[in-house]
């Protein structure tokens, strides 16, 4: 009898399982636009400003309201790119969907941006009227124009990256901490390994792994990492690999470790012995918790200054999806996200954003009373303000989250010294191939 | 007689049909499940199919060209598919060597009435246990105790045994041992429980004669144990060998799905996994399985040769 | 002069006990050594863990597991939900089915028996993941991806279990209690069920125990068929944690979470290590 139960009990279990795919009839509001608009994200970050800024009314963990239309999120992990995995497969099936099922908008990084605005899958969001990009950063808007420049999307965030320094060893390497006085002591690449053997010589690392510098470097380049069809590997990516060698050869870094790795975020703690960290806004104030820490960590002993190039990390942008049935509100959303002043300020001051809005961000560069106290009281607003001008958005292929993170695992194997130079090169090519049949390699 | 021997077969037509009854769904399972899919499997080997971004290629019907790719020299200067294979066969030598001569040992000291070994449930009990750990967990532990600043380092230093932390996942040797540790830790416990069943299976007036005839106990073991425990033995170590083919969550975690270094701890079904993450790529994928296949049906009849002479 | 001989005897047979006792001891140390570690590593903070190396449990177990718990991007109570759910009914559903299987087999006489019989064994060594390309193909292809029941319901079909099954009936169930049973009136079903059935409960119950410990651990399907967050069963979870960002600094809430990705196993072999033990050995087919 007990078992009869439990053998019902399973039966039981497997429909709930199997019957919770139900789908609920379509109700068209009064404008004759979708009653549901289905958002696709990585993560929870911007649905978190949408739920404060923008909704009426929070449903649910992964629904909201506004006026008559619930927004509902769809969300995978970016890991092992589950995300762009998962909303490929929608996409391609977005013509035959239901109307409410249908993506009607989709957040994407710059890393594979290009993989979207270059398809049809996405539209040109003048046509549904976003149209105002008088005061957004140039490069976010060149991240999502298609190849003949047609604007796909927007940015609700711009994500300068800086060189993050420890005040207390800047001191001792360079003999003053004042943000000014560093970038002019580390405005080049050449002033910057210059340094690097002056900290060798006090006892310090220049970078906690030699890794930290990549996007620096990937950031500038001058050609694309695929040519024609075929893999490309650009000066800027050979300098960075030069410099990475010298600075294991030398002995500037501790570790060739990866950037999340446990062996360079203990290199924050007050006991750390490296200099310089490279990250955007959300990387000191998110990423950067053993320099918090209460006890081990070294909260205010840190500064940014734009370092030896300018570049960038990270940004989200929301594309509108063809076929959505619900474009005026895509619409608004972009246009809140990039034009209402008043949302965009509570990004800056609230949410420790650096917002989209050059009006916005400029007047709390030039407020001499903002200040971020982990940097010591430093405006850090002010500092990606500059830097945010100066950044490019330009040889991007579809293919450069793959190459960027394949370079970077096969060459680490090299600085390591578990293999030579040459077979790092031809490991990460053989991969390439691997990943992207259709790139060819020689 | 004639009558009920009649009553018996009848019985036994009419109740036929439950036979088949009680089979369906295993076999309606099976067919769906497991069966279509490797059929499709083989089919996708003989194309081209992959995903490219938004864009689906194929499926081109390419004949053995998929075989081909895996049987020549790529960029990196190697064959893949036997490199992978030669990989897969190293790591499970490093761990399956020391399980074979540990858990015999430790079957011969459990199962001898001389030594007589008190607490044998207790450390049964220990040495079976890390077979139950979950593979990607005991891989993502070592992957912690490891790293360059973590205990196993920490402690090293402490100890004096080394001056600078080693970097134990960075190196083929040590990520390879690490690999081949964990393996032995897992199934050595198990290898020994089944060795020891199959010791205490042999007749024991066998032992008792020898021991009568004066026979050394290394005697003892070449003459009698051996001999008469080669059939689970082989079983036991043909299985094992079919686990080894199938080695996947302990590298793959420990080296985050990236074999490394230098690709020498990808093992077969890593290189199967990287075909079906983002490219999709059903041919290629098809193909590596399909090699599995053959591989593992060549040592499952191995298995069922032993098996079969163990009957007799 | 006999003394002697046994004397010496008796003293090379006290020197291989104390060998023997330190080899195993050594042993039980090894598979002890690492778990230790990590319980000892799930009681200490972030900054506690970068102090450098201890065998002395610290303060803040329950710290990390209130982080561990409520950590934002790995949510181990739902994998904990998941996998249970997917082991659980795994595990009922491969061993009914299974005995199901090898009673239909065993009991009735028709024509395919033998062959049916046959072909069972012959598939029992394909590796799964022969067939992995394409389940997952048709998997994307039916949009069943992240449906935890696509991992359950195969389970119907394991040809292991089956021949386990199977052995302990030719080795336990006489026919002619059947014959008895179907004398008395009842139908086929009520006779597998009612009395079939509780007759194999030892085997039945050894091969739920493997069945639950083997999907629970599981790794490769679920790996390749689930990504949404909310259906991730933990060894899936687990996994991400090796493929580091920031989110995962705190070493800490990493050792609690494969603390308690194994516990629920160790506590079930704690309680029923012997019968485990004894099932390894008369189960001595596993897949």
């Amino acid at each position: 009898m007990k078992k009869l139960l439990s053998i019902l009990l399973a039966l039981l279990m497997i429909f709930s399982l199997v019957g919770c795919s139900g789908k609920t009839e379509p109700e068209p509001t009064e404008e004759g636009e979708g009653s549901v608009l289905n958002l696709w994200t990585w993560n929870v970050e911007f649905w978190g400003f949408l739920e404060k800024y923008y909704a009426d009314e929070v449903i649910d963990e992964y629904t909201l309201k506004k006026g008559d239309v619930t927004i509902k999120r769809t969300t995978y992990p970016s890991d092992n790119m589950a995300y762009q995995d998962a909303l490929d497969a929608a996409l391609l099936n977005q013509e035959s969907a239901a109307a409410d099922d249908k993506v009607d908008m989709f957040l994407a990084e710059a890393d594979y941006i290009i993989k979207y605005t270059n398809s049809s899958a996405t539209m040109d969001v003048s046509t549904i009227g976003v149209t105002d990009f008088s005061n957004t950063y140039k490069y976010t808007v060149e991240a999502a124009s298609d190849a003949n420049g047609v604007v796909k999307g927007v940015s609700f965030q711009c994500c300068p990256a800086a060189l993050i320094y420890r005040r207390s060893i800047a001191k001792e390497v360079l003999g003053t901490d004042d943000p000014a006085e560093v970038q002019a002591a580390l405005d080049t690449w050449e002033k910057f390994d210059a340094v690097a053997a002056t900290a060798k010589e006090k006892g310090y690392y220049m970078v906690a792994t030699p890794l930290d510098t990549y996007r620096v470097f990937s950031n500038n380049t001058t050609s694309a990492w695929v040519v024609d069809g075929k893999l490309n590997i650009d000066p800027a990516i050979q300098d960075w690999m030069d410099q990475a060698e010298k600075y294991m050869a030398e002995g500037y870094a501790p570790f060739a470790s990866g950037i999340w790795d446990a062996e360079k975020t203990d290199q924050m703690y007050a006991t750390g012995t490296s200099m310089c960290f490279f990250g955007p806004a959300w990387y000191f104030n998110f990423c950067m918790g053993n320099a918090q820490d209460p006890d081990k960590g070294c909260y205010g002993d840190w500064a940014i200054c734009k370092g030896p190039q300018a570049h960038f990390w990270g940004g989200t942008w929301m594309l509108a999806a063809t076929g959505t049935d619900n474009p005026t509100m895509v619409a608004d959303i972009m246009n809140t996200f990039i034009n209402d002043e008043e949302v965009c300020s509570k990004l800056v001051s609230e949410e420790a954003q650096f917002s989209n809005n050059q009006k916005v961000n400029n007047k709390f560069a030039a407020d001499a009373s903002y200040g971020n106290d982990f940097l010591g009281g430093q405006n850090d607003t002010a500092i990606f303000a500059e830097l945010a001008k100066d950044i490019k958005f330009q040889n991007i292929t579809p293919y450069d989250q793959g190459c960027n993170e394949g370079l970077q695992q096969y060459f680490r194997e090299f600085l390591n010294g578990t293999v030579d130079k040459e077979t790092a090169i031809k490991n990460f090519k053989d991969h390439m191939h691997e990943v992207y049949p259709s790139i060819s390699v020689d | 007689m004639e009558k009920s021997k009649n009553l018996s077969k009848k019985r036994s037509i009419s109740y036929a049909k439950w036979g088949y009854i009680f089979i369906i769904p295993f076999f309606v399972v099976y067919v769906i499940f497991t069966l279509y899919p490797q059929l499709l499997t083989i089919y996708n080997s003989f194309f081209e199919y992959y995903r490219d971004g938004l864009n689906i290629i194929g499926p081109n019907f390419v004949g053995l060209r998929n075989y081909k790719n895996l049987f020549t020299v790529n960029n990196a200067g190697y064959i893949p598919m036997i490199r992978y294979t030669l990989n897969t066969a190293i790591l499970w030598v490093i761990g399956a060597v020391p399980q074979f001569v540990v858990a015999m040992l430790l079957a011969l000291f459990f199962t001898s009435t001389r030594l007589n070994i008190k607490g044998q449930q207790f450390f049964k009990t220990v040495i079976y246990m890390p077979n139950l750990i979950m593979a990607s967990a005991f891989a993502m532990l070592f992957f912690a105790l490891f790293s360059q600043v973590g205990p196993i380092n920490q402690m090293l230093i402490a100890m004096g045994a080394i001056d600078k932390a080693i970097n134990f996942l960075g190196l083929k040797l040590t990520v390879r041992s690490l690999i081949g540790l964990m393996n032995f830790l897992m199934w050595f416990g198990n290898t020994t429980i089944l060795l020891m069943a199959g010791i205490q299976g042999i007749d024991e007036a066998l032992f008792e004669s020898a021991r009568l005839d004066g026979s050394s106990s290394t005697q003892v073991f070449f003459n009698i144990t051996m001999p008469l425990l080669m059939p689970i033995f082989i079983y036991v170590f043909i299985t094992s060998m079919i686990g080894g083919i199938q080695m996947f969550d302990v590298p793959q975690v420990l080296t985050n799905g990236k074999g490394t270094p230098d690709n020498s701890s990808t093992t077969l079904i890593m290189y199967l996994n990287n075909f079906l993450g983002v490219s999709k790529n059903y041919g290629m994928a098809g193909a590596v399985s399909v090699l599995l296949f053959i591989i593992t049906a060549i040592l499952s009849s191995i298995v069922f040769k032993s098996i079969n002479s163990g009957d007799r | 002069m006999k003394k002697d001989i046994n004397k010496s005897a008796e003293i090379k047979l006290l020197i291989s006990r104390i060998v023997v006792y330190a080899i195993l001891i050594f042993l039980s140390f090894l598979c002890l050594f690492f778990f230790y570690l990590m319980f000892v590593n799930s009681t200490r903070s972030n900054a506690q863990l970068q102090g450098g190396f201890t065998l002395i449990p610290r303060e803040n177990f329950f710290k990390n597991f209130y982080n561990a718990w409520h950590d934002g991007d790995i949510n181990i109570p739902v994998g904990m939900k998941n996998s249970f759910l997917v082991a659980i009914l795994s595990a009922i559903l491969t061993t009914y089915f299974s005995a199901l299987t090898a009673y239909g087999t065993y009991v009735y006489n028709f024509k395919l028996k033998k062959i049916v019989h046959l072909f069972i064994l012959a598939i029992m060594m394909i590796p799964s993941q022969v067939s992995a390309v394409g389940f997952i193909q048709l998997a994307f292809k039916y949009h069943l991806t992240n449906k935890l029941w696509l991992l359950v319901v195969p389970s119907i079909a394991a040809p292991a279990v089956y021949f386990y099954m199977r052995q302990y009936l030719e080795a336990t169930l006489p026919l002619e209690m059947v014959e008895a049973a179907r004398i008395d009136g009842s139908n086929e079903f009520r006779i597998f069920n009612e009395i079939v059935l509780p007759i194999m409960k030892p085997a039945i119950a050894v091969q739920m125990i493997f069945s639950f410990v083997g999907s629970w651990n599981n790794y490769f399907m679920p790996s390749l068929l689930l990504n949404k967050p909310e259906v991730k069963t933990v060894p899936v979870m687990i996994a991400t944690l090796r493929s580091a960002d920031y989110s995962k600094f705190d070493m800490g809430k990493v050792y609690m979470l494969m603390l308690m990705a194994i516990l629920p196993v160790m506590i079930i072999y704690i309680i029923l290590s012997k019968s485990i033990i004894k099932g390894v050995t008369s189960g001595s087919v596993k897949g």
